[in-house]
């Protein structure tokens, strides 16, 4: 990338080799945005493709090296508002380590049902911008965020919140269920359930989707364990590997579901596990709110973390993440470091996007479900 | 009567024909027409710079449905624009390409800063690599502050925008 393109926009330039063409797609683009993907095209096949990211790097890491603990948590999980809990819980979990504070088992289920809840709007928002737009079905995108929005109520209701909730703090939760809660809640599982079959035939089952997806952007096993993809990406993959299994956190040691994979690694297999990842959320909501325990929830925790270092590891919407917090006897932490689903997995794109057509490529872009912002920090 | 009078004569003419053409379209009936139709032709060009392109979606969505003061749902070219909503945080990385996206719509357009990050910097007022002053790039028609603001929040400074544009003047 040695020279500015002349356009935000979407502009080509000429290359060394007569038959093939330039072309810098973005940051701003019908798609996404703040994401350029510069490919480099013949005739309609990309050649190769090469991303460039960063255009929402905001120093997260830095920043969390001047704030204390507590005023770290609403900037840290701004990188990605659709799923706020679990970037929150991700950065709590080494800090409640750190202080060897142990969360009360109903602030545990309490936080289960609230990352379950923003699993399932997560996979909502891509399921109608990242597929649905992308594809070209605005069926699909009016339906999944009139639904999203039914959850994003609730979510305020518990929270106080729509998107940017900071609800789980160093020694659990903030808030108990309100009062009428579970209740709202089963009420709209039920409803959500039946919606999720007229999902499956407007959009999943539509034979315009199919054509488009299917045996687009394979990604297979054994690339895929290469390059260290994560979440929904790998075991679209076929590759059994989800962190709530391998080292359960929260409540997820006590709850019984299961971790859908497909073997295909196509973008339409890479669209199927969010379905079945939703559908495994709703399980797991509805088994929490009948085994949630009484008693407190959350335990009173010091502001200072001790000398050392901790990581915590929680399965995001978008894949795993890891934080790595280092504190040193003071209430600030001397180093936080991020590494998430996003940008894990957004080294597949060169590799899908190779010999296909340009059309294709949004497909394939959307079946990442990418978070510009998350994989920037 | 020389060459040279009788083009002064004519630029002179031609110049008062433009004004009064400008004062009758900018008066009255006309004016009033020109304006209703801007308002309703809304155009968001899409650049998301953060975070806050979440509740810019759920404002597009169907619960709020902008549609009905025709905001077209994401046109793709910017050339077809008329409104920038600037989505968050603007990084020194972006506030380039901004700029030119901004300088690249046709006249008239409008702005409306979102988020906190947008208006004064917000959360992330003390990072490296973040642009505070958004509005040292372009003039900015409305503020809306909230960290994301809600959706009807968003939409509420859209119809400010649409009260705005009824009243100003055609050649502004
Ligand atoms: S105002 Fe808040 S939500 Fe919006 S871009 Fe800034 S940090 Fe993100």
């Amino acid at each position: 990338m040695t020279t500015e393109p002349p356009s935000p926009g979407i502009s080509i330039s000429k290359t060394a080799e007569p038959s093939t063409l330039d072309v810098s797609v973005g940051p701003q683009h019908p798609g996404s945005g703040h994401c350029r993907i510069l490919i480099r095209v013949d005739g309609d096949y990309i050649v190769s493709a090469d991303p460039d990211i960063g255009y929402v790097h905001r120093g997260c890491e830095k920043i969390a090296e001047y704030r204390n603990y507590v005023s770290n948590i609403p900037h840290l999980e701004r990188p990605n508002i659709a799923d706020a809990i679990h970037l929150n819980w991700g950065y709590v979990l080494p800090i409640e380590e750190l202080q060897g504070v142990v969360v009360p088992p109903r602030g545990k289920y309490i936080s289960t049902i609230a990352a379950e809840m923003n699993r399932i709007m997560s996979h909502l928002y891509g399921l109608a911008i990242m597929q649905g737009v992308f594809s070209g079905h605005t069926t699909i995108f009016m339906w999944a965020f009139g639904d999203r929005d039914l959850f994003i109520e609730l979510a305020e209701m518990l929270t106080g919140a729509r998107l940017t909730y900071s609800f789980l703090v160093p020694g659990g939760p903030r808030r108990d269920l309100p009062f009428g809660f579970e209740d709202r809640l089963s009420r709209l599982l039920d409803y959500f359930e039946k919606r999720l079959v007229e999902y499956d035939r407007i959009f999943f089952s539509n034979p315009s989707v199919i054509a488009r997806a299917k045996g687009i952007g394979v990604l297979k096993r054994e690339d895929a364990k290469k390059l260290g993809v994560v979440g929904p990406v790998l075991r679209a993959s076929g590759v059994k590997y989800d962190v709530r299994k391998v080292e359960p956190y929260g409540a997820y040691a006590d709850l019984e579901f299961d971790i859908p994979t497909f073997e295909e690694g196509d973008s339409y297999s890479r669209y199927l596990i969010r379905f079945e990842e939703m559908k495994q959320s709703v399980r797991i909501i509805r088994q929490a709110l009948e085994k949630i325990p009484k008693g407190p929830i959350a335990r009173k925790a010091p502001l200072v973390a001790p000398e050392g270092e901790a990581t915590g590891r929680v399965e995001s919407s978008r894949g795993e993440i890891t934080y790595l917090v280092m504190g040193d006897n003071s209430d600030k932490p001397s180093r936080v470091k991020i590494m998430n689903g996003s940008f894990r997995n957004l080294i597949a794109l060169p590799f899908l996007v190779r010999n296909v057509h340009v059309a294709d490529m949004p497909i394939i872009y959307g079946s990442l479900d990418y978070w510009p912002v998350e994989a920037d920090r | 009567m020389s060459q040279d009078t009788l083009q002064d004569f004519a630029g002179v003419w031609i110049g008062k024909m433009s004004e009064l053409v400008q004062t009758i379209i900018g008066s009255g009936p006309i004016k009033y027409i020109v304006n209703w139709s801007r308002m309703y032709a809304l155009w968001p060009v899409h650049i998301t710079t953060a975070c806050c392109s979440a509740e810019f979606g759920a404002m597009m969505g169907p619960r709020l449905d902008p549609e009905r003061f025709g905001m077209q749902a994401v046109a793709g070219g910017l050339r077809q624009c008329d409104l920038l909503i600037v989505e968050g945080t603007v990084t020194k990385k972006m506030a380039k390409r901004l700029k030119i996206v901004y300088e690249q719509m046709p006249k008239p357009r409008y702005v409306i800063a979102m988020g906190d990050c947008a208006c004064s910097g917000g959360l992330f007022h003390d990072s490296y690599s973040i642009v505070n002053d958004v509005h040292k790039l372009f003039p900015i028609d409305v503020y809306v502050p909230g960290c994301p603001p809600r959706p009807e929040a968003l939409l509420s400074a859209i119809v400010k925008l649409r009260e705005k544009i009824r009243r100003q003047e055609v050649f502004a």
